[in-house]
């Protein structure tokens, strides 16, 4: 029998300190003001006012965020791949699990992870005492720090952005700070073994929980993060279902023995027990992010049959896997922002014509080079369309592949008239575009 | 009956350490530009353990974070392959990192680690005074020259120093390269630059010239691709509004 929901989820978080009449004041203000500014961005029509909201209340009150997250049971998923699905899987497990309590859970289910998406979503739900927050690399530490959650989930790091984060092991040493700073206050942390620069930086926790999600990418990581030495790997064995696992040369970091492992779409505890997550989003990976949001909504307790349940009824988180309308085409959305979710988004995409949509905004990375890095060759045979602002970068790099493409910039001249089903896969900026314009 | 195609080898140096900007890219560009030209282009992707090899035409090398340059200086100063490749003359390519590799010596890293670099250009790397994160714009004179722009994206936090013995490879209009108005330096046929990645994609007369250097300065028939004019144009009216 898997373990059901317990009192563990019941428990109510411990309440905020008091604060001086001067400082709630100031707070009450500061919300006011950001729900103003939200309201007059949803008028004009340029957005949800989720980030300007929270943006014009840490300006009133720069501790707003940590007021905010006072008072509340906390988990924050980061990683540079699926958080924001991996927080809707988690989230609707914990809703699940708190049944007709589902009013006390907040999320931040738009996706706005810096520190005023996080304080945005926070303010609009003061008396909700459960938190799971989608939160970005660069904010972990300050969560933590100003947090104390009680779940840390760790999904994967890989290079994006580059133009802004030049070194990705500076982010993990931010974490690993920040958890050695906590202590025993500190998180448990539920982390991906299969990733070095994960490893070394939740070495620091109290408590690891480690998910072996069977991933296939390696190529952000070749030298240990802890001495420098080059890492030694054993490759997976297709016959066994045995994963490969890594080890450094030169020191005596190593794959840790994972608590949680998933084979062949199922999710497998250490016990062998074994369960298969009926998702309602595609891909391999999103099994992977389904056994990290498991294991932290059972540290939450939740019950496995209820965070199954939960995981369920996700279908499209902030458009992710969308299938909207265009004109008279119909398309499925797909994110992919680095090397690492092209590789995984690119055999989802399965229809004749696929479109794909680049853009080097600040939020896409100002430097597409990575579009290198991305085997586009698999494409060959199919009918490619490139879109965006960054559409002739995709058309050569698809020359060298010897990936027949057309070329059409405008987005909604690259979705118009494709009879059959099209999948799109598209970087940030265009993929918030195509949202808007399908209503998704 | 066809003759057999001429083989050329091409060797990609430390991929899993040098290859964070898409520098695959390079190799990628290098041998459909040969085989398109009806060459037979065998690529070897060297990883770290093991030796380069002694008889490739052109060596590609790319760019990393701090450790793995420290690392892949370290491993390609003991193996020797490219300090002989350079002595008999083939193509030597590096972007970024490599560039800064092939010169004399690169300070990286929090606490400024000199580290001994092949010495293969007269170049010395030590920080900058701001870190150099953009589009970059040069003009360098072709195989033929004639002037011609460069157009990459560089990411780099040390500028380069040039010695008595060392050529700068273009003229900058945009952006830092060395910080002194130049970007990269040429030795014979070893040439470092800063723009990472898939330079040679936006750079098809680079391309042309690298794998030229390294056929002993073969002349190559020429490629005409419109989709590459149209991407140098775009790149050239990103960094030059106005004009």
């Amino acid at each position: 029998m898997a373990p059901m929901t317990t009192q563990t989820l019941q428990r109510p978080a411990a309440p905020a300190a008091p604060r001086s009449p001067v400082r709630r004041l100031r707070s009450r203000l500061a919300r006011l003001a950001g729900g103003a500014a939200a309201a007059a961005s949803r008028l004009s029509g340029r957005g949800s006012g989720a980030s300007i909201r929270g943006q014009v209340m840490l300006r009133l009150d720069p501790d707003a965020l940590a007021t905010l997250l006072q008072g509340r049971r906390i988990v924050a998923v980061s990683g540079t791949n699926g958080k924001t699905t991996t927080t809707h899987l988690l989230a609707a497990a914990v809703r699940q699990g708190l049944g007709d309590q589902a009013h006390r859970l907040v999320t931040n289910a738009d996706g706005a992870n810096l520190h005023h998406g996080i304080a945005s979503a926070l303010s609009r739900s003061p008396r909700a005492d459960v938190a799971v927050l989608e939160t970005d690399e660069r904010v972990v530490a300050d969560v933590v720090r100003l947090g104390r959650p009680e779940v840390l989930v760790l999904l994967n790091f890989s290079r994006d952005q580059l133009d802004r984060h030049h070194e990705i092991k500076a982010l993990g040493r931010s974490w690993r700070n920040a958890l050695e700073a906590a202590g025993e206050d500190g998180p448990v942390v539920v982390a991906n073994a299969e990733e070095p620069l994960i490893v070394w930086a939740a070495q620091t926790a109290r408590r690891v929980v480690w998910v072996d999600t069977a991933s296939t990418w390696q190529q952000d990581a070749s030298l240990c993060p802890q001495c420098g030495a080059g890492l030694a790997r054993t490759q997976p064995d297709p016959e066994t279902g045995e994963g490969g696992d890594w080890s450094c040369t030169g020191c005596e970091l190593a794959e840790p023995r994972a608590d949680l492992r998933v084979r062949d779409g199922e999710i497998v505890d250490a016990d062998g027990r074994r369960w298969r997550p009926d998702l309602q989003v595609p891909g391999a990976f999103n099994v992977g992010n389904a056994a990290h949001a498991l294991a932290a909504a059972r540290l939450l307790g939740v019950g496995t049959e209820d965070a199954l349940a939960g995981m369920h009824t996700v279908t499209a988180p902030a458009g992710r896997f969308a299938t909207a309308r265009f004109g008279d085409t119909t398309a499925r959305l797909l994110l992919a922002k680095n090397p690492a979710g092209w590789a995984e988004a690119l055999p989802l995409a399965t229809t004749s014509t696929v479109v794909l949509a680049i853009d080097s905004a600040a939020a896409d990375g100002r430097d597409v080079s990575w579009l290198w890095d991305v085997e586009y060759e698999q494409l060959a045979g199919r009918n490619v369309v490139c879109t965006g602002p960054r559409a002739v970068d995709l058309a050569v790099r698809l020359r060298y592949a010897e990936v027949e493409h057309q070329v059409e910039p405008d987005l909604a001249r690259a979705l118009a008239g494709h009879p059959e089903p099209v999948d799109v896969i598209a970087t940030y900026t265009p993929f918030q575009r195509l949202r808007r314009m399908g209503g998704v | 009956m066809p003759s057999t195609p001429e083989k050329v080898h091409v060797a990609l140096v430390y991929q899993s350490l040098l290859g964070i900007y898409g520098d695959r890219g390079n190799a990628t560009v290098v041998t459909k530009r040969l085989q398109w030209r009806g060459f037979e282009p065998v690529l070897t992707v060297v990883e770290p353990g093991d030796p380069l090899p002694q008889d490739a035409h052109i060596y590609l090398i790319g760019g990393g974070e701090d450790a793995a340059q420290i690392s892949a200086a370290r491993l390609l100063r003991a193996d020797g392959a490219l300090q002989r490749a350079a002595e008999r003359g083939a193509a030597v390519f590096g972007v970024c990192a490599g560039y800064q590799i092939l010169g004399r010596s690169f300070t990286v890293g929090e606490h400024d680690q000199v580290t001994e670099g092949l010495g293969l250009l007269d170049v010395t790397t030590t920080r900058g005074p701001q870190r150099a994160v953009g589009e970059l714009l040069g003009t360098w004179s072709g195989a033929d020259g004639e002037a011609r722009h460069i157009t990459g994206f560089e990411n780099h936090g040390g500028w380069t120093t040039r010695g008595p013995d060392a050529e700068p490879f273009c003229t900058v209009e945009v952006g830092i390269g060395n910080g002194d108005g130049t970007d990269g330096a040429v030795n014979g046929t070893v040439i470092g630059l800063y723009p990472h990645g898939p330079l040679l994609a936006r750079n098809p007369a680079l391309a042309d010239h690298v794998i030229s250097l390294g056929l002993g300065g073969r002349e190559l028939p020429p490629l005409d691709h419109p989709e590459i004019a149209e991407l140098r144009r775009q790149r050239l009216a990103a960094v030059r509004p106005g004009r």
